[in-house]
């Protein structure tokens, strides 16, 4: 198995198993979250689309280390499940620092 | 100029979501302490997951399109990349949880419609 892609899969697992074993914030079932990937992703197609162009590469990847599949345009398809792993994380994390600054504020005010 | 264009293709993203900031009121920016507490992990994980592909050669830079400054086997504008790709990310998702809340709020959505049938 091409190594980008295993990484990528495991990647993909491994912010799932966060949420759904630790984290908890119950991400996976907001219209806010999903509709906020499907934005990202949208972009991500033209920055990434823009990076990976074989015209005028600026990331130049190895064959031997990806499926193989480029689209849409010439971007890996491994590379969105990058994209995911990497926005999904930062997402989870600041859903829960944001809730839990937010509660400790109305604790404060409560106490006030 | 060339070599800069990775990190003008960084800037145009910064600058395409900043309105994010102040039109749909995301406070993405303006809680920078949290900000950076959700940022920080994810650089770190992805910083390390590039030096893997660079090390294990899963992928390389065009020199033309890099300034050459590296951090380690790391070329600056990856990290760069770590830091404003989640970002856009954050007021994207807080600009989208605005607006959902707008329209949630709006009276065309907490009012039942009227029948038409009168």
């Amino acid at each position: 198995m091409p190594e980008y892609t295993v990484l990528t899969v495991i990647s993909v697992i491994a912010v799932v198993a966060l949420e759904l074993a630790w984290l908890r914030t119950g991400i996976f079932r907001q219209a806010q979250y999903w509709i906020s990937m499907a934005i990202v992703f949208f972009f991500q197609i033209i920055i990434d689309g823009w990076l990976t162009k074989l015209s005028d590469p600026i990331v130049i990847y190895n064959p031997d280390e990806m499926l193989g599949v480029r689209a849409p345009w010439d971007i890996p398809i491994e590379d969105f499940g990058f994209g995911f792993s990497m926005v999904t994380l930062t997402l989870l994390i600041w859903v829960r620092v944001t809730r839990r600054d937010d509660s400790t504020r109305s604790a404060h005010k409560e106490a006030s | 100029m060339n070599t800069y264009q990775y990190l003008l293709l960084m800037a145009v993203c910064v600058a395409i979501t900043l309105p994010l900031e102040f039109v749909l009121h995301a406070r993405v920016y303006r809680r920078l302490r949290l900000a950076l507490m959700a940022l920080i992990p994810t650089v770190i994980v992805f910083s390390i997951w590039d030096i893997v592909g660079i090390v294990r050669d899963h992928w390389t830079y065009n020199p033309r399109f890099v300034t050459g400054i590296h951090l380690g086997v790391m070329p600056l504008e990856e990290l760069v990349f770590f830091i404003v790709v989640p970002l856009c990310g954050l007021l994207t998702y807080e600009a989208v949880g605005d607006v959902l809340g707008r329209v949630r709020r709006s009276p065309a959505a907490s009012e039942p419609r009227e029948a038409h049938d009168a």
